[in-house]
């Protein structure tokens, strides 16, 4: 073994430039999928992470709401929520339970005609604004809504009604009978949540809300924020014991709509984008490494001649294709992982495409990469697979080889 | 053979010896009228909720319509004006007059079974829409001719109505409203036909949903009239405003 490694060394500096060139090859396709994880992580994981936690990590509602919610039906609601707020919010695990009503809403400056412009509008407790979605980091001016007739709206929407701080929307919805349902309200601040169609949506506390959808008291869902979204399943299942929540539909985040498919979806696109970029670079090391097995067809006609077997020419090229994987792993993950790091700082402007992206899972127009750990490792093994994946047929035709007919072989 | 098929048509010809796009004329004209004023209980069921609605309506011609509503205590004093193919509504909560347009017009009224739309395309139907008189039929316990009416453009809210006119009153006593891909999306019935100040009039309209289960509208006239004067301000923004 100790000789067949040796060998395998030696033959790496025989032709130092192919060996470069090769190592090259792994190190760029290794580079390149450390970057590639590490922007799927920083895209889909972050929306992911956001939306779980903008919807509830678990979300406890009527379970009429829970069949139709596509619908935002408000006549399904929970009258006395915050008996239910009460009880999970005393709940281990539990970072907080917020009464929430969400509603389609048209808006209009108060001299324009209204129907044209749409907005999500959400109503809820200041503290889900700040501790949840964070709305504070993302206001360009103003502030967040904190008393009735206030209203903090989308750069979208501001723009759509051509409106600024200071200035007054007339918001019309609809009560839970389906009346109209207006409201005056200032305009206290603008955010931009880096994505066009959540920054469609407007927010205003619960108390605008609840009276706007004629819900005193009530609101149409309560959301639940936890520490590890990861495990929200499991909260999920100890808050459907509680008598409080016994007549309603208590459900995780990946136990619902769209996210139940996501976890799979993003596994698919992981294996799909690894498996492109693996199959691209093996196709590299196997140029090179067949190039090495034609050159050196008469000199591996003279080692089996001389008694190497055919496990042990296929073991020679195996470990020559590992040390190259190896060494270009390594470099691709440094090189990788430095870029993936710079642009974690920097960011990627998706721009339009990006905006196209559901308010359910926001995308940003500005994505930032994540190279975690596990990223790092994932890429080197699978820098490691593009070796395995080129030298396995060069490593077959060497092994293969008369040793008569390879000794013929011209050079 | 040719014989037997003539006196086949000419039979059918006899039997409908009016024209569709009479029948239709005379929908239109029996749906509008000078001058009208009303008083309507609008009861709106979806599932195991009810709410009623009071209602003081007035109507002048085809294009005029105005509505003010009076209970519940939430919703009294919205008011709503229709002026051809404009509607104006007053919302007392901001005390403001919005005129609505865009998809807004395809939202429910007050969260019945008909659309802001459904106001906007009454009595316009010979217009709007080519008829075949497809059958006679008993409906509603009358004598009715039943009318497939294709839209003559796409812009009306239903591309195809099939409709049963009775023959004695020319009310169409029950509509079914489809969408342009054939899915039946509300039935419209009209009930209680009285003869009210010499013409005939259906104190009593029922809409329901076919799509969403259980989503059903009656509208009864507590009172009408036709024989008013209606001040010409009713059908001004003005009044929204008062």
């Amino acid at each position: 073994m100790d000789l067949l490694v040796q060998l395998a060394a030696r033959n790496l500096g025989r032709n130092r430039r192919r060996t470069i060139l090769t190592v090259l090859t792994v190190a760029m396709g290794t580079g390149l999928l450390t970057v590639a994880l590490s922007m799927l992580n920083g895209i889909l994981v972050d929306a992911l992470k956001f939306a779980s936690a903008a919807s509830g990590h678990v979300r406890i509602v009527d379970p009429d709401y829970a069949r139709r919610d596509q619908l935002m039906p408000l006549a399904e609601n929970m009258p006395d929520v915050a008996t239910v707020v009460a009880a999970v919010e005393g709940q281990p695990g539990v970072l907080g339970a917020y009464a929430h009503i969400q509603a389609g809403v048209t808006g209009a400056r108060e001299d324009q005609d209204i129907g044209e412009n749409f907005s999500l509008l959400h109503g809820a407790p200041v503290a889900y604004y700040t501790e949840v979605l964070h709305l504070d980091d993302y206001v360009v001016s103003g502030r967040l809504p904190t008393a009735r007739g206030e209203v903090a709206i989308g750069q979208t929407f501001a723009q759509e009604l051509d409106v600024t701080v200071g200035g007054v929307v007339i918001v019309l919805g609809q009560t839970q009978d389906g009346s109209p349902s207006p409201a005056r309200l200032q305009v206290v601040g603008v955010l931009d949540l880096g994505n066009k169609n959540v920054n469609r949506q407007s927010y205003v506390i619960l108390e605008e809300s609840q009276w706007m959808a004629d819900i005193e008291g009530g609101a149409t869902e309560v959301l639940v924020s936890t520490g590890d979204y990861a495990r929200a399943d499991k909260l999920a299942a100890q808050l459907r014991s509680l008598p409080a929540t016994a007549a309603y539909d208590v459900a995780a985040w990946n136990e619902r709509p769209p996210f139940d498919t996501l976890g799979s979806f993003l596994v698919a696109i992981r294996g799909i984008v690894a498996g492109i970029i693996v199959f691209i670079t093996g196709l590299g090391v196997l140029n090179t490494m067949m190039m090495s097995v034609l050159e050196r067809t008469n000199e591996i006609g003279v080692m089996r001649a001389l008694g190497l077997t055919r496990r042990q020419t296929r073991e020679l090229f195996f470990f020559e294709a590992i040390t190259i994987a190896a060494i270009g792993g390594l470099v691709g993950v440094a090189g990788g992982g430095g870029a993936a790091f710079y642009l974690s700082r920097v960011g990627i402007h998706l721009g339009d495409a990006a905006a196209k992206a559901p308010a359910a899972v926001p995308i940003h127009e500005t994505v930032y990469p994540h190279a975690t750990l596990d990223t790092l490792v994932l890429a080197f093994f699978l820098g490691i697979a593009m070796a395995v994946v080129g030298g396995l047929l060069p490593a077959w035709r060497a092994a293969n080889i008369e040793p008569v007919e390879a000794m013929r072989h011209r050079r | 053979m040719t014989t037997a098929l003539l006196s086949l048509l000419l039979a059918a010809r006899l039997a409908f010896a009016i024209t569709v796009d009479e029948v239709l004329l005379q929908i239109d004209k029996n749906l509008t009228y000078e001058a009208r004023d009303s008083s309507i209980t609008m009861t709106v069921t979806k599932g195991s909720r009810v709410k009623s609605y009071k209602m003081r309506s007035y109507g002048r011609g085809q294009d005029e319509m105005a509505m003010e509503y009076l209970e519940p205590a939430r919703d009294k004093g919205t008011k709503m004006l229709k002026k051809v193919d404009e509607l104006w509504m007053y919302l007392p909560a901001i005390e403001k007059v919005q005129k609505l347009s865009g998809h807004l017009l395809r939202d429910d009224l007050m969260g019945s079974d008909m659309s802001y739309e459904d106001l906007m395309e009454s009595s316009r139907w010979q217009k709007a829409y080519q008829g075949t008189i497809v059958a006679e039929e008993m409906m509603e316990g009358r004598k009715a001719w039943k009318i497939e009416m294709k839209a003559r453009d796409t812009s009306v809210s239903y591309p195809t109505r099939i409709i049963w006119v009775d023959q004695a009153s020319f009310i169409p006593v029950r509509q079914e409203l489809y969408a342009l891909q054939g899915m039946l999306l509300k039935t419209w019935l009209m009930q209680d036909i009285r003869k009210i100040e010499g013409r005939e009039f259906p104190m009593k309209m029922v809409v329901e949903d076919q799509v969403q289960k259980g989503s059903r509208t009656e509208i009864t006239f507590d009172r009408v009239s036709f024989q008013v004067a209606l001040p010409e301000e009713v059908f001004s923004t003005r009044w929204l405003e008062r």
